[in-house]
């Protein structure tokens, strides 16, 4: 009976695992906001900018803006820029050298970048001003168009899913899964790194942030999307998960028949 | 009586009894060639059910379904088919994905028997023939596959058919003719899908089941090969009838296999094709691989060098080395290993008795080495995804696997052929003209009665 | 517990899952999970009790059979032979060398419908769209001109009056005239910044889709080809061995930019006469 034993709890232990596994696929996949750190009362605004600037950023961008051998110049970058870099947290940089800079937990509260981004727009002075941060509104009227542009414009490195993707020398498209609609729409316009600049009309930066969004919620009818890059992680699933279970099944109703039931009556 | 009535009209009784008591040996890994058939079961009932609502048209028609992101986009008539299946038919979605994961786990299966028929040596003579239909059904497999994934006209099984097309018009003189014959025109037309939906139902399938008849044919004339088991010789087989015992683990294991599939097709989400978006030539997404059993393909046009020359005017493409000549050249070894092999060993007899994998250190040395370079090759088609998982820069993991794929295969040779031959020097090879007692029983059988020293 | 009340369980379980499979159908209570999983729990509750009943209760000890021998005895071969007789036939060796000449000629005929399977490849695989004073547009087919672009800026384009067009999108890349170092053989075909080339890779066909603004390169998804858009798409890493072809741009009378030729070179993956642009097919 001991085949039969082994064979009962393989199946049990199946279909524990199929219990568990369908109560994860109901569950919704939600990701959570960025951790900001609470505020510290200034009493002036554009000193804290001032003030913020010189202790986190003027080390490798230089007190006047213009740039150091360890930062580039923010000298006419505009206010898109600032607040991307900051709002995501890839500003302050850390890191390796010369490496590029990745989404991390947010050092600053929203009235600090406020105050920053004024600062640093402020540095350039009069010379022409990079893009502001753009308001953007979201439709579902506008969802078609969106996924058109990102198909064509977006999907090439972030991938089809927003997932993310290795685009060579050393970088990385980042997953979409936790930019802002702002901060979408303030990376088209901006470039940053060794994204390119993608200035489309207003009414499509709305469309694609508004399809980014809908891709950070969006449904999987089929069950688990094993990471939503494609053929790679199926075809790993299909061996492990597909060819381990049937070897599992294989090698128990194989092996049993080498001792045979000695009682065959009961 | 019904037995009776069809014995009147075909005379098969004495035929239907030595079917029903016919011997076939048990080992686990006897196995996997039914597991690969299963799988081909399931892929037909589920396709069946699939051809019914697939429309395999590449007109363009404006997208006016449940899927939000493409509602009022041109998409082909097949492409909407497909969602309209995913989405719109009750049973669709899970039929669709258990149809896919049925497709990978059935080349997996494969792969793994052929491995277990090579190392084992059951291609030796008198099998020589059923290894060269093997090595066909496995190429025809693959066409099932690439066809089939391509069906649905999305983005990326798309980009995959421009790799195709571009492999193929790089072929020396004939290239762009055959491309052109094949697809009918210059990449992309609105024909190779129909096209594609043919070869995929009726063509290939054709050949398919045919071949897996023929296979299963020459296994029931030859009898199937066993280990080196008390009882077992050249002469003998030793195992359990047909009927019931083969039979009822069969099927059993039949609906266990289909019990795997549907599992996956319910609860793992492959393929999602409305995310890849609808195929369009001028815009590709990444990251752009094939399944799985094509992906040693899409290594080797990754990882061999841009070398593009021209020989007597004929300019030979980079992707002619790679895509033509290196697997032309590895199949060609695979096929005609049975006639190769009699040649260096020096050995020409007939065998039903398995060898250990150690037994034959030639053969185990370049099998191992052969699946090394096939499973480099298979990394390769995925070095973006394996860059992004691990966080290593594209560039580095190439070139990383150009090292390996010439690297890996020699050691393994020689660490395989090391091993194999200590493993020989170890082992007391079992005489298989031991004396084993045979007792008659009352039914008319054979069963062991114990051994002799 | 015993064989038989396992089995009975195993067959109640799939029962169940039958039954609620119905239950989901008719419902409409479906998705894929729940399908999916009560299928296999109904598949595989009768597949395991099949295999447990065939394990514990069939009494079944190996048994032994004999192999036949493989080649048939050698009088049975000779009759076969015999029964052949192909000497009847291939005496006759003339009449044999003219089935064979008929036979070999009517298979070339019967395989004439093959090649209504596909036009002649002619000039096709050596002209694209693109035309000389066609105007360069968007994907949404409004024109373009060069301040449109900001630096660091990329965009599919394609001829005016060829959208879409599968064999003519080229990738649109603004760059400071300064970082160009454009090889000699495609000196001027710049403007203000602005390169142009053709999309699609010269290693397998796969749209060049990537741009890395810092490094100013080109990549292909598909096999990694990277291509340096200052030096004339000229490979870098990868297996693309040929440049991507690029288009000279000038401007219109009203400032629209213009493709002032087709591209000099077939685009697209290389093929067996690549080289030979000017001869007729």
């Amino acid at each position: 009976m001991r085949t039969a034993r082994s064979l009962a709890a393989f199946l049990l232990a199946l279909t524990a695992l199929l219990a568990l596994a369908v109560g994860l696929a109901s569950a919704t996949h939600t990701s959570g906001p960025a951790a900001g750190h609470p505020a510290a009362q200034v009493s002036d605004p554009t000193a804290m900018g001032a003030e913020l600037y010189a202790q986190s950023c003027a080390s490798c961008h230089g007190t006047d803006g213009a740039g150091t051998e360890y930062g580039p110049s923010l000298l006419g970058v505009g206010a898109a820029s600032v607040d991307f870099q900051l709002s995501t947290g890839r500003m302050p940089f850390a890191g390796q050298p010369a490496s590029q800079a990745k989404r991390k937990p947010v050092a600053f509260s929203a009235d600090q970048i406020e105050s920053l981004v004024a600062h640093v727009v402020s540095l350039a002075g009069e010379a022409p001003a990079g893009p502001a941060i753009p308001t953007v509104t979201t439709s579902d009227a506008l969802l078609a168009r969106g996924h058109e542009i990102f198909a064509g414009s977006c999907a090439p490195c972030h991938g089809a899913t927003g997932n993310g993707g290795a685009v060579g020398g050393g970088a990385l498209a980042p997953p979409l899964d936790q930019a802002t609609t702002v901060q979408t729409v303030e990376a088209m316009l901006v470039g940053p790194g060794q994204m390119p600049v993608f200035a489309l009309g207003e009414e499509d930066q709305n469309a694609v942030a508004t399809y980014v969004d809908w891709l950070q919620d969006a449904p999987t009818p089929g069950g688990f999307s094993i990471g939503g890059i494609g053929p790679v992680p199926e075809g790993f699933v299909a061996w492990v998960v597909g060819m381990g279970l049937l070897l599992v099944v294989v090698v128990l109703a194989g092996r049993s028949w080498q001792r045979p039931d000695p009682d065959p009556d009961r | 009586m019904i037995l009776r009535w069809v014995d009147e009209r075909l005379g098969m009784a004495s035929w239907a009894r030595s079917g029903l008591r016919k011997i076939f040996p048990d080992h686990w890994s006897f196995l996997l060639g039914e597991v690969a058939l299963f799988c081909l079961v399931v892929l037909v009932l589920t396709g069946v059910f699939l051809t019914l609502f697939y429309v395999p048209d590449a007109a363009l028609v404006e997208y006016d379904g449940p899927y939000a992101p493409l509602v009022g986009q041109e998409v082909s008539r097949a492409y909407a088919s497909v969602l309209e299946l995913s989405f719109e038919v009750k049973a669709g979605l899970v039929m669709r994905q258990v149809h896919h994961w049925a497709a990978l786990v059935f080349v997996a299966a494969i792969v793994l028997h052929v491995m277990r028929v090579f190392f084992t040596g059951a291609f030796r003579r008198p099998r020589e023939i059923n290894w060269l239909v093997g090595i066909g059904l496995l190429l025809l497999a693959l066409a099932m596959g690439i066809t089939g994934y391509s069906l649905p006209d999305d983005l990326l099984s798309g980009t995959g058919l421009r790799v195709i097309y571009s492999v193929v018009i790089g072929i020396p003189l004939v290239g762009p003719y055959l491309g052109f014959l094949l697809f009918g025109g210059e990449f992309p037309t609105e024909t190779i899908i129909s096209r594609l939906f043919v070869f995929h139902i009726m063509l290939l399938p054709a050949l398919l089941i045919g071949g897996v008849l023929v296979h299963l044919a020459i296994l029931w004339r030859q009898k199937h090969t066993q280990f080196r088991v008390p009882g077992a010789t050249e002469r003998t087989v030793v195992g359990r009838p047909f009927w019931p015992s083969q039979v009822f683990k069969s099927t059993g294991l039949m609906l266990l296999t289909a019990a795997v599939l549907a599992l996956m097709g319910g609860l793992l989400q492959i393929n999602p094709v409305w995310t890849y978006g609808p195929f369009d030539a001028t815009t590709v997404s990444a990251p752009a691989q094939p399944d799985w059993y094509v992906g040693w393909l899409d290594g080797a046009l990754r990882l061999f060098p841009p070398i593009e020359f021209t020989l007597l005017g004929i300019t030979i493409p980079s992707v002619f080395i790679p895509g033509v000549v290196i697997p032309g050249i590895a199949f060609a070894i695979m096929t005609l290993w049975p006639f190769i092999e009699p040649r260096l060993a020096g050995d020409r007899e007939e065998h039903h008795v398995l060898d250990r994998p150690y037994d034959n250190a030639l053969r185990a040395s370049v099998g191992v080495a052969g699946l090394l370079a096939f499973v480099v090759l298979t990394i390769a088609g995925g070095n973006d995804v394996v860059a992004l998982i691990f966080n290593v820069p594209v560039e580095a993991m190439t070139n990383i696997l150009r090292v390996a794929f010439v690297a890996v295969p020699i050691v393994g040779f020689w660490v395989t052929w090391r091993i194999c031959r200590e493993l020989q020097r170890r082992t007391d090879a079992p005489d298989p003209r031991r004396p084993v007692v045979l007792r008659r029983t009352a039914s008319g059988g054979f069963e062991e009665g114990g051994h002799e020293r | 517990m015993s064989a038989e009340r396992l089995i009975s369980a195993l067959l109640a379980a799939s029962m169940a899952a039958s039954l609620a499979l119905v239950g989901v159908y008719v419902l409409d209570l479906g998705g894929a999970p729940l399908e999916g999983s009560l299928l296999a729990v109904a598949l595989g509750g009768v597949g395991a009790a099949i295999v447990v009943w065939a394990v514990t209760l069939m009494h079944a000890p190996p048994e032994v059979e004999e192999r036949h021998e493989m080649p048939s005895p050698p009088d049975a071969r000779g009759a076969a032979a015999e029964a052949l007789d192909l000497e009847a036939v291939t005496r006759r060796r003339f009449l044999v060398r003219m089935l064979a000449g008929a036979g070999g000629l009517l298979a070339a005929a019967l395989a004439l419908p093959a090649f209504s399977l596909g036009p002649q490849p002619g000039r096709e695989l050596f002209e694209t769209g693109w035309r000389a004073g066609s105007r360069v547009v968007g994907g949404d087919g409004e024109p373009i001109r060069p301040d449109d672009l900001l630096e660091g800026a990329v965009r599919t384009v394609f001829p005016e009056g060829a959208v879409g067009r599968p064999d003519s999108p080229a990738m649109l890349i603004r760059l400071r005239p300064s970082d160009l170092h454009l090889p000699e053989d495609r000196q001027g075909r710049a403007y203000e910044g602005c390169v142009a080339y053709s999309k699609i890779c010269t290693h397998a066909g796969c749209p060049v889709g990537l741009y890395r603004a810092e490094d100013r390169a080109l990549i292909c998804p598909c096999h990694q080809s990277t291509f340096d858009v200052t030096r004339g798409a000229v490979p870098v890493f990868g297996p693309a061995a040929r440049r991507l072809p690029q288009l000279g741009l000038a401007i219109d009378a009203d400032g629209y930019l213009v493709a002032d030729a087709d591209f000099d070179e077939p685009v697209g993956p290389s093929f067996w006469n690549l080289t030979h642009q000017g001869e007729p097919e």
